[in-house]
């Protein structure tokens, strides 16, 4: 079994991106009318959709945090979602350790301590699976929580950064993820920079860590300014008709 | 609120510093301050007041949080002991005391059913604590419209849509309302109730008030007659 090439001498992915290359980004925010936020994101070949409620009453009475809201974040992958058909149970653990890093990175941002007692419900589901399941989580979510209004101090937007024979590279899919290539992925915030998640799957060499975390970080501003972009002109849509 | 001195038409997003550098000034919902800086925690357009230096965020959401002195619309959902249980959509049920009616006394009490509508104010809310409803004008103590809805029917819309059909400038109700006879309670929760003589015109008039949220306010007349044309 010959092993792909996932970088080859002319400095091209498997895709045909350069290493320091994006995926395509198009995303929308309040695409459900019925939930207080949404949003819908798509990276290259990953579909994500976003669903926000909330503030609102507690489900499980063990749940309730008496000085602020708790953060319930759901994660589902549609059947269909990946080459072969596959039903994932909700209870997967790695669907749950997935949804429970999303919470924790939105556990510092969102401003909770103004709705204690009750519950803010993130549902998260992959209409289509191409690799950086987390970094498009966090991006929908951060849409869509903006879309709801849920007060927060700032973006978090996120993003996927490898390492191919010693090159950098930015944003994987999933072919790149399955392969032997070491996964990090960075959430920040990006009017301060300041890091609420930090993600590696496999093993890198420290000497390589530092550019490689630069390079995602790259791309995380790089997103940022098109979340920004798309969420504005929403804005200036609906606001249009104000005062 | 009426602001008729609130202009400045700036959008700001979560993140955002604010480019003001007075010293004493007073923040509204949707702003923080962060160290010597103030950010805005909201999407939505930039309000300022001149009196008062007051600055905040006015948002179009779809959730309410509830805040004193809003008129709202509610459903009772439980009769307890001392009270009415309400739901008014926000992150808690309110409470509705049997005293806070008018001419309300020991003995004779409201005798409202479960899934009664209601129009009453907000007296007490507080993040820490369920808010709490009252169906009399405190400052006449009389009921002054607030009380049972009977009839008619509820609609929901967005905050932003409720806060301006309070305002007595915009004119959609005013341009429905020559033509078609209604009475109308607006609920700062993002509900609207709406009782005209037929089911017709009442599904006429809140059709047109959801729509005339996607215009601007100078073409309300058109949406008007575009929906009493379609009929």
């Amino acid at each position: 079994m010959s092993r792909q090439e996932l970088l080859n001498p002319g400095g091209l992915r498997i895709d045909g991106r350069r290493a320091t290359e994006l995926r395509k980004i198009k995303c929308k925010p309040s695409v459900l009318r019925q939930a207080d936020g949404s949003a819908y994101i798509e990276q290259g070949n990953t579909k994500c959709l976003a669903a926000v409620y909330g503030p609102r009453e507690p489900r499980l009475k063990s749940q309730i945090i008496h000085d602020k809201a708790n953060i319930n974040v759901e994660l589902s992958y549609a059947p269909f979602s990946t080459s072969e058909r596959k039903r994932r149970a909700k209870t997967d653990k790695r669907i749950l350790e997935i949804a429970s890093a999303v919470k924790q990175t939105f556990e510092p941002v969102i401003l909770a301590n103004l709705f204690p007692r009750s519950q803010i419900d993130i549902y998260l589901q992959i209409l289509q699976f191409d690799g950086g399941t987390v970094q498009i989580c966090i991006n929908a979510a951060t849409m869509a929580l903006i879309d709801a209004g849920v007060p927060m101090r700032d973006y978090v937007c996120a993003c996927t950064a490898g390492c191919f024979d010693k090159q950098p590279v930015l944003d994987l899919n999933n072919t790149e993820e399955s392969s032997d290539s070491p996964e990090l992925t960075v959430a920040i915030l990006p009017r301060s920079g300041k890091v609420t998640l930090l993600q590696m799957e496999s093993r890198l060499h420290v000497e390589k860590f530092e550019s490689v975390m630069n390079l995602a970080t790259e791309g995380c501003k790089a997103i940022y300014k098109i979340l920004d972009k798309s969420i504005r002109d929403n804005m200036k849509d609906a606001t249009s008709n104000m005062i | 609120m009426q602001q008729s001195n609130a202009h400045r038409l700036q959008v700001v997003l979560p993140g955002d510093a604010l480019p003001v550098y007075e010293h004493k000034l007073k923040l509204g919902p949707g702003l923080i301050q962060d160290e010597d800086q103030i950010i805005a925690v909201k999407g939505g357009v930039l309000k300022h007041q001149p009196a008062g230096n007051k600055y905040w965020v006015e948002s179009n959401q779809r959730r309410y949080v509830a805040a004193t002195g809003d008129p709202i619309i509610g459903v009772i959902t439980q009769k307890g002991g001392e009270f009415f249980r309400v739901d008014i959509g926000a992150a808690h049920s309110a409470v509705l005391s049997y005293y806070a009616f008018e001419n309300a006394t020991k003995r004779y009490r409201p005798n409202h059913d479960v899934g009664t509508l209601i129009y009453a104010r907000i007296s007490q809310a507080n993040k820490d604590m369920e808010p709490e409803l009252e169906c009399v004008n405190p400052a006449t103590g009389r009921a002054d419209g607030y009380g049972e809805l009977k009839g008619g029917q509820v609609a929901k819309c967005s905050l932003g849509l409720a806060r301006r059909l309070l305002e007595t400038e915009t004119p959609i109700l005013k341009d429905l309302g020559d033509h078609i006879p209604f009475e109308t309670a607006i609920g700062l929760n993002g509900r609207i109730w709406i009782n005209a003589d037929t089911t017709k015109n009442t599904i006429v008039v809140i059709n047109a008030i959801k729509d005339s949220e996607k215009y601007p306010e100078s073409q309300s007349r058109q949406v008007v007659s575009n929906h009493l044309s379609k009929w």
